[in-house]
């Protein structure tokens, strides 16, 4: 590196031009920034935090309204869950009363059917004690005759009459 | 194009090493005048107008749901104000600081870019008066923040005499601080964001240089081989000085910051 | 600069200075880096304090090199 005219201080020299167009541009630089750039970057960053911020507003607007169509639809969930209970339990007891109606009735039903039947049996059977008193009578009184009668004839009759009066029995006993 | 524009005329000699005429190039406009123009006030002019004109148009586009660039800008800028800003002051102090505090980082990074666009080719920032410049500016605020919270008095009394020393040691401290409250710190800014642009513009400009001429130039075709290392090498520095000028400005952004806040109380 | 000077020891002993004033620096920024990995690896929680810490430290030794390169610009450019 050849040695150069010394020169080298007076770098560390300011000159009176550089001075100014240095003071010049600093300032125009300096008022350009305070005044135009730095503030409208400033307006945008506000009005961003701005939207930022009535978003979260927005957004929590809208998280209380869903709380509360929540709320609303529980409650009237619940209210409904209460009714239908109430309609259920009233329709269980009104199915239980209809039963014990029914049953009630069905009972008094069947004793009454039982009763009936109970009292045809009896009449019938007394009209069958009746009815048989008399043909008793009757063939008592045909078989003391008949008795009778043969007697006279012969002993060998008496026993057949006797077995033929049986077999009438029987066959009357039949027929009735 | 300070390294190129003479290559030309010095082809015979050698390869045209980069040198402080890069950083001292002559005036091309309004000559002599406190206005006069040369070419790095001239790089300085054009990135201004660019970066103004993206950063408008980009603010007056800007809509609530941002599209791709948007999203890019807005990430740096909110990347100034949480990762830089509030997270060394806090975000009550620190709104204050916010706009200042984004308009040295975006104009130091894009003024530092220069250093490697082509045509352009050498950082805005490599005059040492525009680092100077923001650092006046941060020597201001602090200044500023310091009387307006403590009153001059209590202020410079906590700078200069801090707590809790053993009174003989003042005798060394108290220059030191006031030195480093004066001239350090502003200085300091401004050596470290200059230095840099130098020398990323120096390693840059060397490794091109060697690669045009070993490779264009010289009769010798065998070295052509070093000249393809120079050029990997500068494509390497090139990265690497877009990679410095996001932290130099990251770096000065973060030490405004904290200088400001030193003049703070202590505890609120 | 020709093929046959290449290898000529010529230039400025400022540039040995600027060698000498990187070293200081340099040991500095690796025990920065260093112990604010050690940190993070230990509190990864206040990861992003200590980066920004070490950045303040790593700018604030960066100067002192910085300086040196400054002394060596103003002597040998």
């Amino acid at each position: 590196m050849k040695p150069l005219a010394e020169g080298g201080i007076d770098l560390f020299l300011p000159e009176t031009y550089d001075i100014v167009w240095s003071l010049v541009i600093l300032v125009v630089i300096a008022a350009v920034f305070y005044k135009v750039v730095l503030p409208r970057f400033q307006k945008v960053f506000d009005e961003r935090s701005a939207r930022i911020e009535g978003g979260i507003a927005k957004a929590e607007q809208a998280r209380k309204e869903a709380d509360e169509a929540k709320r609303k639809y529980e409650e009237r969930l619940s209210t409904a869950r209460v009714e239908a209970s109430k309609i259920r339990d009233d329709a269980r007891a009104e199915a239980s009363h209809i039963i014990a109606d029914a049953r009630s009735r069905a009972e008094t039903d069947a004793a009454q059917i039982t009763a009936n039947a109970q009292r045809s049996i009896e009449s019938q059977q007394q009209q069958a004690l009746v009815s048989l008193k008399g043909e008793v009578g009757t063939l008592a009184t045909a078989l003391a005759g008949k008795i009778l009668g043969a007697k006279l004839e012969d002993g060998a009759v008496q026993a057949s009459m006797i077995d033929q009066m049986i077999a009438d029995m029987d066959g009357d006993g039949d027929g009735k | 194009m300070g390294a190129w524009g003479t290559l030309v005329l010095a082809a015979e000699s050698g390869p045209h090493l980069p040198s402080v005429e890069d950083f001292l190039p002559p005036e091309i406009l309004f000559e002599g005048t406190p206005f006069a123009i040369n070419r790095i006030i001239l790089v300085r002019l054009i990135a201004t107008a660019v970066l103004l004109a993206v950063m408008v148009v980009t603010a007056y586009r800007a809509k609530v749901v941002p599209g791709r660039w948007q999203s890019a800008v807005e990430w740096v800028l909110e990347f100034i104000r949480d990762n830089i800003v509030y997270q060394i002051m806090g975000e009550l102090r620190g709104r204050r600081y916010v706009p200042m505090i984004t308009t040295l980082f975006l104009t130091i990074f894009v003024f530092n870019l220069c250093g490697v666009i082509p045509g352009m080719n050498i950082a805005a920032t490599a005059t040492i008066t525009m680092p100077l410049v923001f650092a006046i500016w941060t020597f201001c605020q602090y200044w500023i923040a310091g009387i307006r919270e403590k009153g001059l008095g209590p202020f410079l009394k906590e700078e200069l005499f801090p707590a809790g020393v053993p009174w003989p040691i003042y005798i060394i401290l108290t220059p030191i601080q006031l030195l480093e409250l004066v001239l350090i710190r502003p200085l300091s800014l401004t050596i470290r964001l200059f230095a840099n642009m130098i020398a990323g513009h120096l390693l840059l400009a060397t490794c091109l240089a060697f690669t045009q001429f070993y490779i264009v130039e010289s009769a010798d075709k065998i070295l052509a081989l070093p000249g393809c290392l120079w050029l990997v090498g500068g494509l390497i520095f090139t990265l690497f000085e877009m990679f410095v000028a996001a932290l130099q400005a990251y770096v000065f952004a973060i030490l405004s910051t904290a200088y400001i806040n030193q003049s703070y109380p202590e505890n609120e | 600069m020709d093929i046959i000077t290449l290898a000529e020891v010529a230039g400025n002993i400022s540039i040995l200075g600027y060698g000498l004033a990187a070293l200081g620096p340099g040991i500095g920024l690796g025990i920065v880096v260093g112990k604010a990995l050690e940190g993070t690896a230990r509190q990864p929680e206040v990861a992003g304090r200590l980066q920004t810490l070490m950045l303040i430290g790593a700018a604030l030794i960066e100067l002192l090199g910085l300086l040196g390169f400054v002394a060596f610009v103003m002597v040998a450019l």
